[in-house]
């Protein structure tokens, strides 16, 4: 199949676009860009949230929707490790050593980690100016360890959509189908006690769930101390994420290299 | 040049009138700083073919070949001179010209591949407005004329490179044209396909059809084509019969003489001969090969026999000048 | 049939069979729409009102914008990408004529969004839909569709000509729901964005069939005490003033690519 013309057709749709015209669009246009799309995000969920709930919610979508900007970025770790043009001629960067492509991996993170710190700023600058929520108890320490372990273990989290994408026919669109889910499992818009039972589990494997509890607590004045349940539990879904996603990385480049293919299915 | 006079809506005596058809693009390079520069990529062409002719067109690569053939059929707008094509102006009277041409490009690209041959057949139809209650016998005959039929319902990302040409070659005949642009029609075909299509293009032109097409195969242009334009760096070096261009290379013939008790003497006797231009010989003792060079070619037999009649001929080739040979000549001075 | 009509049939079903061939790129397309209307669904829980119109309507409505957005939007580059693209300017028929075709198919497309939620909607959240005025609800479903395609074709042509075009394509999905009022009455956004609400079309077209849908829906309509098919006559009608207003605006900007791709050769932004 035809897979640069398909990975363009695919980066036509949001998240995609947004993320890989990041390479070239100026910085004025990246920045409006941005503006853009985490206001209009919280705006929508904001205003579907105030005409069926009312008011009361407004606070707890905008926090919501502010930390869950920080996904989009663990795109960029997802289609880091599945595109193409990475791995067409690479098989000698495939059968590297895996102690030096886990650094590399890492460091490209760095970037998309401070970006998606960058987008949490200002989702919060928002949703203080423009949908009036408080921030006058907020515990500044609480809320900045928060928000930047929120952004490093969804980093490694886009390690484990990355792998678990290999699985798919087209491992675009699971990914984007994947971190578009985030927004109805990681109590970003509701709690998640009000998804059904079954599902629920499902969220606390999600680091960004955790991360979210997190900064409404802080945000209403809880202190670090009171927070860092959270906060281990996050860290350690975030690592579990990382080895296991890691894992499946590793099987896949162990077919592709005795296969010489890329497609694991 | 002849005087040509347009008239709108009716056709003058050409088919294809082409006036000092001239185009340049502008090409920006470059990522970071774009530098704009200019491409001439047809510098002055002007030629007439008329009804029912076939007419080449032949050049290097780059020589400007496809982009004339763009600029008539209207898919690029001149940057200057004029042309009309059946009497329509290709820049004033477009739909007319697009109604009543057939145009091959040929390629990889061009067709729609997730789907099937006859599918893309009857989307075309339907653009080119070809009357519904003809349009699905149509596409049947194209599909066997092409030998596609048992493919037909297969999609066209499975066919092989020559049957995607002879699909190409399907669309463009759809509207059935009354003129046809056919741009490098045999490339990629296998021999006996690449002969089924000469015979077609033959046939069309049987038929009452036009045909102005392009190909880098010379023989190819010597077979089909009444007369051919030599296109080089935008501008025709050449335009004449295959037989006039190849006077061009006249002196190219060598005829070769294969015998016995050929010496010296005949050998300065051929030299003094007029019309020779030189001999080499190969005087061996069992065999000798006089080769000589004239343009006289084949006419110079007769007094190959009479200077070597007490010799022994065992056989003589004549190699004449190729088309090829003008086109070489021609392109690379 | 006229040749008009005749060439935009021929593209949408050509648009269907690639649809066919490969349905499953219509999921990038969607899945935003999906999603959103499932976190509405999610929140309508236990509360009373007309959450039905709203969810699966607007999840309908979210559908068409977000598929036409990007699949309309690149109906030009996908001639490109196929090789096709001069084949098809070439052809005596009008570009504008071929993408329609395709702009309405991607629009009928997004419906599928609606199936979906409805689906969902009805099994998952018990949701019961029925449909007061079936006509006028078809009629006015159609117009939209037709309202929606009519931008398609001028994001098609305006993605051609300008590279900052195409950028901003994703910058405008969200915002296109909002201001539509596909998920939420237009009058609980603030006053100075209802204007641009008023010029997008759809969002009468929205207005109309959820009329058409439900007594429920009487306080929140534009047109607050008036007879209900008048209402729905006013929307449909503006709404197709406003169509014919993007069909003229789109006829201009096919003519600027058509002759660009004919004077430089490729489609690329000066």
């Amino acid at each position: 199949m035809n897979y640069s013309k398909n990975l363009r057709v695919f980066l036509s749709s949001a998240v995609f676009s947004y993320r890989a015209q990041f390479s070239w669009l100026n910085p004025t246009m990246w920045l409006t860009m941005k503006l853009i799309l985490t206001l209009s995000q919280m705006a929508f969920f904001v205003f579907v949230g105030l005409f069926i709930r009312g008011p009361s919610v407004i606070p707890f979508i905008a926090i919501g929707n502010a930390l869950q900007t920080v996904s989009w970025n663990t795109v960029f770790s997802v289609v880091n490790i599945t595109s193409h043009d990475k791995w067409d001629g690479t098989l000698p960067l495939v059968l590297a050593t895996p102690a030096s492509r886990l650094p590399l991996f890492i460091g490209r993170a760095m970037v998309h980690v401070f970006d998606g710190m960058l987008s949490v700023v200002i989702s919060f600058a928002f949703a203080a100016f423009i949908f009036g929520v408080d921030f006058g108890q907020a515990n500044t320490l609480a809320l900045t360890l928060t928000v930047l372990l929120t952004a490093l273990t969804m980093a490694g989290f886009g390690l484990l959509i990355g792998g678990l994408s290999f699985y798919f026919r087209e491992p675009l669109i699971f990914a984007n189908i994947f971190l578009f889910t985030l927004l109805i499992f990681c109590g970003i818009n509701f709690p998640v006690q009000d998804l059904p039972q079954f599902i629920q589990p499902f969220s606390y494997v999600i680091p960004l769930t955790y991360g979210v509890s997190a900064a409404r607590s802080s945000i209403a004045g809880a202190t670090l101390l009171d927070i860092t349940p959270l906060l281990g539990q996050q860290l350690i879904v975030g690592l579990a994420s990382i080895v296991l996603g890691y894992a499946f990385f590793r099987s896949f480049e162990n077919v592709a290299r005795k296969t010489g293919r890329i497609e694991a299915v | 040049m002849p005087e040509t006079k347009i008239q709108l809506g009716s056709a003058s005596d050409k088919a294809i009138v082409a006036e000092h058809l001239c185009k340049v693009f502008n090409v920006a390079k470059g990522m970071l700083r774009r530098t704009k520069t200019q491409v001439m990529a047809v510098k002055d062409v002007s030629f007439e073919v008329g009804y029912g002719e076939l007419f080449g067109l032949v050049g290097p690569n780059g020589a400007g070949k496809t982009t004339t053939i763009k600029m008539l059929t209207t898919m690029l707008i001149p940057t200057s001179g004029k042309a009309t094509v059946l009497g329509y102006d290709v820049q004033k009277q477009v739909t007319q010209v697009r109604e009543r041409i057939g145009i091959v490009l040929g390629g990889e690209r061009g067709l729609y591949t997730r789907v099937n041959a006859v599918d893309n057949l009857r989307y075309f139809a339907d653009l080119y407005g070809v009357p519904v209650n003809v349009r699905d016998k149509r596409i049947k005959e194209l599909l066997m004329l092409m030998g596609l039929w048992d493919r037909a319902r297969d999609r066209v990302e499975t066919y092989s490179k020559g049957m995607k040409q002879r699909l190409h070659l399907a669309r463009g005949l759809i509207n059935d044209p009354e003129l046809i642009f056919m741009d490098e029609p045999t490339i990629g075909l296998d021999p006996e396909m690449a002969r089924d299509t000469r015979d077609l293009i033959q046939q069309l032109v049987k038929k009452g059809k036009t045909v102005l097409l392009t190909t880098h195969y010379m023989f190819e242009a010597d077979e089909l084509c009444k007369r051919v334009a030599i296109i080089r760096n935008g501008e025709i070096v050449a335009l004449d019969t295959p037989s006039g261009l190849k006077k061009y290379v006249r002196d190219a013939s060598v005829v070769e003489v294969e015998g016995f008790g050929i010496t010296d003497k005949e050998v300065a006797r051929f030299k003094e001969t007029r019309d020779v231009l030189s001999v080499s010989a190969d005087l061996g003792e069992s065999k000798q090969v006089l080769r000589i060079q004239t343009p006289k070619g084949s006419e110079i037999i007769s007094e190959v026999q009479e200077i070597l009649k007490n010799s022994r001929i065992y056989d003589i080739k004549i190699k004449e000048p190729t088309l090829e040979d003008a086109y070489l000549r021609l392109v690379t001075t | 049939m006229p040749q008009v009509l005749r060439v935009i049939y021929s593209a949408f079903r050509m648009a269907m069979l690639h649809w066919i061939a490969d349905p499953q790129w219509v999921i990038p397309n969607i899945i935003a729409p999906f999603i959103f209307t499932a976190v509405a669904l999610t929140l309508f829980q236990g509360s009373t009102g007309p959450f039905g119109l709203y969810a699966v309507l607007g999840g309908g409505m979210m559908g068409m914008w977000g598929n036409t957005l990007y699949s309309s939007g690149y109906a030009i580059e996908f001639e490109k990408w196929q090789g096709t693209l001069e084949e098809v300017i070439v052809a005596p028929s009008k570009l504008m004529h071929v993408i329609t075709g395709r702009s309405i198919s991607n629009a009928l497309f997004g419906l599928v969004n609606m199936i979906a939620v409805l689906v969902i909607a009805a099994l998952g959240f018990k949701i019961q839909l029925g449909i007061a005025n079936p006509l006028l609800f078809t009629a006015s479903l159609v117009l939209t569709l037709l309202s929606v395609s009519a931008l398609g074709l001028i994001f098609a042509s305006a993605f051609v000509l300008s590279r900052s075009a195409q950028a901003l394509t994703n910058g405008l999905e969200i915002p296109l729901y909002i201001i539509s009022g596909s998920m939420f009455p237009v009058a609980l956004l603030p006053f100075w964005i209802h204007p641009a609400a008023y010029i997008l079309g759809p969002t009468w077209g929205i207005d109309a069939i959820r009329l058409a849908t439900s007594q429920d829906y009487a306080s929140q309509t534009f047109w607050t005490g008036m007879n209900w098919n008048t209402a729905i006559l006013l929307d449909l009608t503006i709404m197709s003033l406003i169509t014919l207003g993007y069909a003229a605006l789109a006829t201009a900007l096919f003519k600027k690519v058509e002759t660009r791709a004919r004077t430089q050769g490729t489609l690329v932004e000066a």
